[in-house]
């Protein structure tokens, strides 16, 4: 029965897509509520599978009991199984906070049409993140790709559209890029399965070298564009400071994540570690993550909305995991790994905070946040503690995953990263901090009115505070994520 | 001379990467938004020719089963099954990011982007 239960999830979420439109002639509350069920189900689901796996070890499941050579199967072991779990369980926050406000700029009557795509959008991330294919990894990219660009476009909006088709466009030249390079390895092996395909590279990878190299750069850059490392990240800032700002939440903390993943797959279980160390890629990619830490902070020091701030510190932190990835041991995998789950949970934290700001104030400026404090304490503490989580202060998880990536660079023996380290988490400090020292400290002459504080749904209050309890949760008691994690490391090894 | 052959041998490979090529410079070089779209699917082009460059086999036959003489060399038939499904994806994404330049054109009244950034430029400056 387990065995059964990854294609029930991607089956219930796509089900839940498409019976949306029923619900037209209802209030939208009737929709967010079976969405809600749908969204616990699976995550009980999810929950289910990971302890399978973690008691039976990893399993696959195969459409239509094809042999993998020619059909598609879904591999469910313990990095599949974490990371799906992650993406439930930090979706679910954010669709609550949509509830209350769910997209800004969207007439009412479209409201179901956001949660269309929403759905569709999770069905795609599972979907990338179970799959064992590489052409069908490529159908699910671009499902994403259709879905985020249409988050985006929702909101009937001038710049949403532009920022929307730049996107669309870079997405493709991202997929295309990757389908290119699996058209190379399929030269070589005859396969797109990853498991065949590792397994044929392993003894032939000396007679192909052109054809690897080409195609590790074809991949390695389609990702990247999509995942918004460093020098392709042009898009980012734009369409996640346009889109509404739950979605914005869900693009920044799990959509490029996804990506990400799916690098760990390629470069991991596609290639392995002998193939990319004779072709020196792990110093390329230490290289492009660090530069991504230091320029992603540099721009978004000089941003004046907060909201493409956040974007550009997306772009930042994406580093920082590249970096652990790109030190090619396990440390530096975990490293990356923590970093994924807790930049996810700070980077939620931050949108929906700063979503109920605008939500409530309208303003979108920094220099608007001075004494917001007083009106507004609750978000703004969870803004502090995200942004704190940022900079790597202790008892936050960003403190934690930073620690790990430093033990993993020290590991490595590669000093010169730990500087980088630094001097990235003193540019966070740089941006973040006059926020929360304008927001605190300096008070308008206003005196604060107790009755009119933070009048919004109390849903989205609470699942701001939630995201930033977990935050602060996972900052104090680490070892039982570092547990799961270092599961999900073992299952590359 | 061995060059010339090893570029004859491989035609089939050059052509798709070059197909590719060129969708990627029309992506990249030009403003007009419609192109940039034209230029996208020039490139899916390039790569689904790729793939169906690798199925073949020399001397081989379309994969249809002829009971009567089965021992016929087939091509592979599974990167066309493949790009099929390209095909239909490299579709929707055209028509999603048509949809989307008729609203631009509906906003902007353009489709050049050099002209819809000095727009932007100017509303900027008006705020």
């Amino acid at each position: 029965m387990i065995e059964q239960l990854p294609i029930i999830n991607l089956l219930l979420l796509l089900t839940m897509a498409l019976v949306i439109p029923l619900f037209k002639k209802r209030s939208i509350n009737t929709t967010t509520t079976i969405g809600f069920i749908v969204l616990v189900v699976v995550l009980i689901s999810s929950i289910l599978i990971l302890n399978h796996v973690h008691v039976n070890g990893s399993f696959v499941y195969r459409f239509g009991n094809y042999s993998n050579v020619f059909g598609i199967e879904l591999l469910i072991n313990s990095f599949s199984a974490f990371f799906t779990l992650f993406i439930i369980a930090l979706v679910i926050p954010v669709y609550l906070y949509s509830t209350g406000d769910a997209t800004e700029g969207v007439a009412e009557k479209e409201y179901g049409r956001y949660y269309i795509l929403l759905f569709i959008l999770l069905f795609a991330l599972l979907g990338i993140v179970y799959t064992n294919d590489l052409f069908n990894t490529y159908v699910f990219m671009e499902i994403l790709a259709i879905t985020t660009c249409s988050i985006i476009s929702i909101k009937r909006k001038k710049e949403n559209y532009t920022s929307a088709f730049r996107y669309v466009m870079l997405n493709e030249l991202g997929s295309l890029s990757y389908l290119f390079g699996v058209a190379l390895l399929y030269m070589i092996t005859g396969y797109t399965n990853i498991d065949l395909v590792s397994q044929s590279l392993q003894g032939v990878w000396q007679l192909y070298q052109a054809n690897i190299i080409t195609a590790i750069g074809f991949m390695v850059v389609g990702i990247g564009i999509k995942a918004a490392i460093f020098p392709f990240h042009i898009w980012l800032p734009d369409a996640h400071s346009t889109a509404p700002s739950s979605s914005s939440a869900i693009l920044s903390a799990i959509v490029i994540k996804a990506y990400v993943l799916l690098l760990v797959k390629v470069m991991f279980r596609v290639f392995g570690f002998d193939i990319l160390d004779s072709f020196s890629i792990p110093g390329i990619i230490t290289v492009i993550g660090a530069t991504g830490m230091i320029m992603g902070s540099v721009f978004a020091i000089a941003q004046k909305d907060i909201k493409r701030m956040l974007g550009y510190s997306s772009v930042a932190q994406v580093g920082y995991m590249v970096l652990g990835l790109g030190l090619m041991s396990g440390l530096g995998m975990k490293a990356a790994f923590f970093h994924i789950v807790s930049h996810g949970m700070m980077k939620a934290a931050l949108f929906l905070s700063v979503g109920i700001i605008i939500f409530h104030k309208k303003v979108r400026k920094v220099e608007d946040f001075i004494g917001l404090a007083y009106q507004m304490p609750f978000t703004m503490v969870v803004f502090s503690i995200a942004a704190l989580g940022l900079i790597g202060i202790p008892i936050t998880s960003g403190f934690v995953s930073k620690l790990n990536l430093g033990l993993a660079i020290m590991d490595s023996g590669q000093w010169f990263f730990i500087a980088i380290l630094i001097l990235s988490g003193l540019l966070n400090a740089i941006y973040y901090l006059p926020i929360i020292i304008n927001a605190f400290l300096k008070s308008r002459t206003e005196t604060p009115q107790l009755m009119h504080l933070e009048k919004v749904p109390i849903l989205m209050v609470v699942s701001c505070f939630f995201l930033g309890f977990a935050i602060l949760a996972v900052g104090l008691f680490p070892n039982a994520l570092l547990g799961l994690i270092e599961a999900a490391v073992q299952s590359f090894q | 001379m061995n060059i010339l052959e090893l570029i004859i041998e491989h035609i089939n490979y050059l052509g798709a990467a070059a197909v590719f090529v060129i969708g990627l410079y029309t992506v990249v070089n030009h403003t007009n938004f419609i192109k940039r779209i034209i230029g996208i699917n020039i490139m899916g082009t390039g790569v689904f020719l790729f793939f169906i460059a690798i199925g073949n086999v020399v001397g081989g036959q379309p994969p249809i089963i002829d009971v009567n003489n089965p021992d016929v060399l087939f091509i592979n038939p599974l990167p066309s099954t493949l790009i099929l499904t390209g095909i239909v994806v490299v579709v929707s994404i055209t028509v999603y990011s048509l949809s989307l330049v008729i609203r631009i054109y509906e906003t902007y009244g353009t489709i050049d982007q050099e002209e819809i950034a000095k727009i932007q430029k100017r509303e900027t400056d008006h705020d």
